[in-house]
This record gives C-alpha cells, structure tokens and sequence, in this order.
C-alpha cells in the first residue's frame, strides 16, 4: 500500500473511530471499540486509527460516566505497541502528539487502575513545552493553531499544564475561534469551541459565548465526524444537551 | 519598532498622497462634475474623498514640507473641481434633504475653504431637523459634519452609536464585508477622523481591541487592501491603537513604486486612467491611515 492510499484509508478509519465515539457521547450504548478494531480487514490501519483518535475515546466516560471495558482499554495499549510514542519531542508538531500520547496514556493509566493517577506507559511529555506551545508571548494566531491540535486534551478531569495555559489565554482562543469561523475553517472552529467550552465549564470567563458557536458551527456548515465529535463534547461539556 | 513603524506610516502616507497629487489633471479628470450627475460614485465622490484625505494631512500637519505642500494643492484642486462649493451649494439647493453636500463640504475647512451661501442653508437643514432616513453610520456621518462645522444640532451620539451594528457589539465571527466598512465608518464619525478617540465609549474601545486583529488578518490573508487599509485607519483612531507591524509592512509591500495602492490583488491595468479609477480608494485610504498612524504615534494622543 502506498502512503498516499494509507493516508485516505487511515482518515477513513479515524472517521469511523470517531463516529463511534460520537455515537456513544451522544448516549449510545458503547464505543465498541474491540469489536471494530478485531474485525477489520486491516489491524494495522484500524490501530492506528485508535492512535489518531486517542484520549478522545475516553470521552464518554469522562462526560457520562460510561465503563472503559478491558477489551477496549487494551485495544488502545496494542495500538502503542504498534505505533510506539516518539521519543524525544524536537518539532513544534513532535510536541504537540507528544502531548496528545501524554493524555491517551495518562487516561488510560487511570482507566486500568482508577487509584493510581500516573501514567503507566511510556508516552510522557516534557512540562516544558507546554509553555513552548502556548506561552503568552506567541502570536495569537499561532497559540491558536497549537490549541487547535491540542484539543483532544480538551476533556474534564485530565488537567495538567496544557489545559492550565488554555485557561489562561481567553483572548487568543476567541481570537482563533473567530479567525477560523470566518474563514470557514470549521474543523479548527471547533477543535477551539471544545476548550473553550472547558474553560467556560471551569468557571473561566470567556469573551465570547460558547453555545451559540456550537451552534453556529453545527446550524452553518460543519460536517464530519471527528467536527462532530468535539462538537458533542462541547455541548456535553456545557450541559446544553439532555444527557 | 516605534521608529520603524513610524517610517513605514509615513512612507504609505507620502507615496499615497503623491500619486494622487500626480493624477490631478485632465487626462484624469476631462470633464466638470454635473450637479446631479448619473452615478455620483463616479467623479463626485473621489474628488470629495481625495479632498478629504488632503484636508487631514493639513489638520494632522505631520507630514513634512513636501507632503504639506502636495496636500494643500490637492485641496485646491478638489475645491476648484467643486466649484469653490457652488456646486454643492447647487446640489442642496435642487434636493433640500441631501447630507452629502455638507458631508462633503466640513472637511474643506480644514483647507481654509468656506462658501458663505451653502453654510447659511447648512445652518437652517440643521434647524429644520428633516433628516432623511439613512443608515445609521451614515447617520453618524451627518452628525459629524455638522460638528466640523460648528453647526449645532441636538444629535444625541449615544443613541446614533448604539443604533450602529458596532454599537450592539454583536459576536465578531458575525461580520461580512459590507457590515466590516460600516463598522470603520462609525468609528470614523464618532472619532472624527482619529480627533477624538476618547469619545468611543470603553466598551466599544474594548470590543475594537479585541477584534480589529482578527479582522484585519483576516482580510490581510485574501489581500483585500483597501478594506485592510481602512481597518488601519480605525485602530489609529482607536484611545490605544495596536500599531500592528506585521500588517503594516504586508500593505507597504504590496503598494506600487508610484505610490498606488491596490485595492486588492487582482492583476493592476497598465492604463494610466484606468488604473486611477480602479485604485483611487485604497490610494486614499492608504494616505489617511499613514497620516493618523504616523501622527498617533508622534504623541498626539488628544
């Protein structure tokens, strides 16, 4: 298989992850993860796939208190085997999966064993670049497109440096949700309407009103999966939806 | 960054003003202005623009002996083409309700131009208070002129502000590009051209900190220059205007080496004529977004 043929298969595969995540976010039964990944014609795709998606999968049971079944937990531990974390993070993108690595594990970690709240495989992220990727002196048009790629780490209960500096920076996250609205940018739109709907959840005053974006984005345009999901997120996390 | 910025304002300004004060002739302009001509956005409306835009070189005075000196002939040149006023005298005369002539006619006296006739009928449309049902920036534009010109009226600004869409601050990612000018215009009118920046209220002030970045980058992105160049006009008359470095040098790149600035980036028509009439606006734009920028950042913080 060529890349480019594994590109389009694995944003497929990612989509249909995430419809499935969508699903149960919005009240379905289960992700039923295992199930998808064990009969896929290709693991190696439908694993990484699982990778893409990452602490997205957790969502369910951080909005809605849904179990994390051990078949689907370790789905997730088989698709760090099979795409093992980077090493040390150099590039501004290296940091940003690292980051995203940093929450999969550390939600899985608590997953397996809720008493325990460190991480339990190897994917960590260095505290430093944190500050690296969202300190106050970027742009805003650049703190926004690193919170962009930052959002699965978007979801309540995971904490850590990256929420923490999300808080701190309202304005530059109203700045690049309006950046992205108006550009018809709606992937990226919601990707920040899901911070800031964490922020707003946390008792951070916004500039801008989350629910009317989550509105804007589904009523004017926003369309797959992956969109949807952190739209869904968004509403859960501001309670505008009926559980 | 100050001084840097400040060179570069004031270069945009000059270049700007230069090629405006090398078109004022009859190649450009062959024909007298008629009183009620067709479509008046033809060669009433840039003469009266172009008049303005030299009218506030002179009332800033920062620009520099030539630039004064080319400002002042561009003045003159504007009010001859308006008939030393009589042609806007004719205009309000014909039509009692038209604004244009007085919207037209307070920046010319900044020129020292007056028209002692057209003042008289200003001065009694004020008493008579029939204004004609315009928007409401443009409301703002009218209540505005008649400020310049020392005319009373009993224009209450709060209320013509908040009838504006900048005065419902309503969500930023709510904007297109008619509503994005009339924002510009409001703030134009209430600050009277960067005059009185402290009579925008604290919270528009604030709602204008906040998103005039994203708009102009905005816009910066798919090169509509003469939008951008208005929206630099705002923030220099803004209480703390953002002097935006970043964008400032994206507009001085892509001006012209005659000083034309394209209104956009679509290929500029190698036609001497043509290419004025495509880009006199931003042109203008560009030399009043110089001038208040340059003069904002020389202290005159009002």
């Amino acid at each position: 298989m060529n890349g480019e043929r594994l590109q389009v298969s694995l944003t497929d595969a990612a989509a249909e992850v995430a419809a499935r995540v969508l699903g149960a976010v919005r009240g379905a039964e289960d992700i039923g993860l295992a199930d998808y990944v064990d009969t896929s014609a290709d693991l190696k795709t439908a694993l990484g796939a699982v990778r893409l998606i990452g602490a997205d999968i957790f969502a369910p049971h951080l909005l809605l208190d849904r179990p994390v079944h051990h078949a689907d937990a370790a789905v997730i531990t088989r698709s760090f085997a099979a795409f093992p974390p980077a090493g040390q993070a150099g590039t501004r993108r290296q940091q940003v999966v690292a980051w995203r690595d940093w929450a999969t594990g550390r939600l899985l970690a608590c997953a397996a064993d809720p008493a325990s709240a460190e991480p339990g495989l190897a994917p960590t992220a260095a505290p430093e670049t944190a500050t690296a990727l969202l300190d106050g002196a970027k742009t805003w048009q650049e703190w926004s497109a690193n919170a962009a790629q930052l959002s699965p780490l978007a979801l309540p209960g995971l904490g850590g440096p990256i929420a923490a500096a999300v808080f701190e920076g309202a304005r530059p996250l109203a700045r690049g949700v309006t950046r992205a609205l108006l550009r018809r940018d709606f992937v990226t739109a919601a990707r920040l309407i899901r911070w800031m709907a964490l922020s707003s959840s946390s008792g951070v005053g916004q500039p801008l009103d989350p629910a009317l974006l989550v509105e804007r984005v589904r009523l004017y345009g926003g369309t797959g999966s992956r969109l949807s999901l952190d739209l869904a997120i968004a509403r859960r996390l501001l309670r505008s939806e009926p559980a | 960054m100050t001084t840097s910025l400040t060179s570069i304002a004031h270069n945009v300004a000059h270049r700007a003003l230069t090629y405006l004060h090398d078109h004022r002739d009859a190649d450009v302009f062959p024909d007298d202005i008629p009183i009620e001509p067709e479509d008046s956005d033809t060669v009433y409306k840039p003469i009266a623009e172009i008049g303005m835009a030299a009218a506030l070189v002179l009332r800033e005075g920062v620009g520099g002996t030539a630039q004064l000196h080319a400002a002042r002939e561009l003045i003159d040149f504007t009010w001859h083409r308006l008939r030393q006023g009589d042609l806007l005298y004719e205009r309000q005369v014909r039509n009692c309700l038209l604004t244009d002539p007085i919207e037209v006619y307070c920046h010319f006296i900044h020129g020292g131009h007056h028209h002692e006739r057209f003042e008289r009928l200003a001065v009694h449309n004020a008493a008579v208070r029939s204004a004609p049902e315009v928007y409401p920036n443009r409301r703002l534009a009218v209540a505005n002129a008649y400020r310049t010109c020392g005319i009373p009226t009993d224009d209450d600004w709060g209320s013509l502000l908040r009838a504006t869409w900048l005065g419902a601050t309503p969500p930023p990612w709510a904007i297109d590009w008619d509503t994005a000018y009339s924002v510009t215009h409001t703030v134009f009118h209430v600050t009277d051209w960067g005059g009185r920046p402290h009579d925008l209220p604290p919270d528009i002030a604030d709602y204008l900190g906040n998103w005039l970045p994203v708009w102009t980058d905005v816009w910066s992105e798919v090169g509509d220059w003469d939008l951008v160049a208005e929206l630099l006009v705002v923030d220099a008359c803004l209480p703390e205007p953002r002097f935006d470095l970043d964008v400032w040098t994206r507009i001085a790149s892509v001006q012209h080496s005659d000083g034309l600035m394209p209104r956009d980036g679509a290929p500029v028509d190698d036609d001497r004529v043509q290419r004025f009439w495509d880009h006199h606006h931003s042109t203008t734009v560009a030399a009043i977004a110089g001038t208040l920028a340059v003069s904002r950042l020389l202290g005159n913080g009002r």
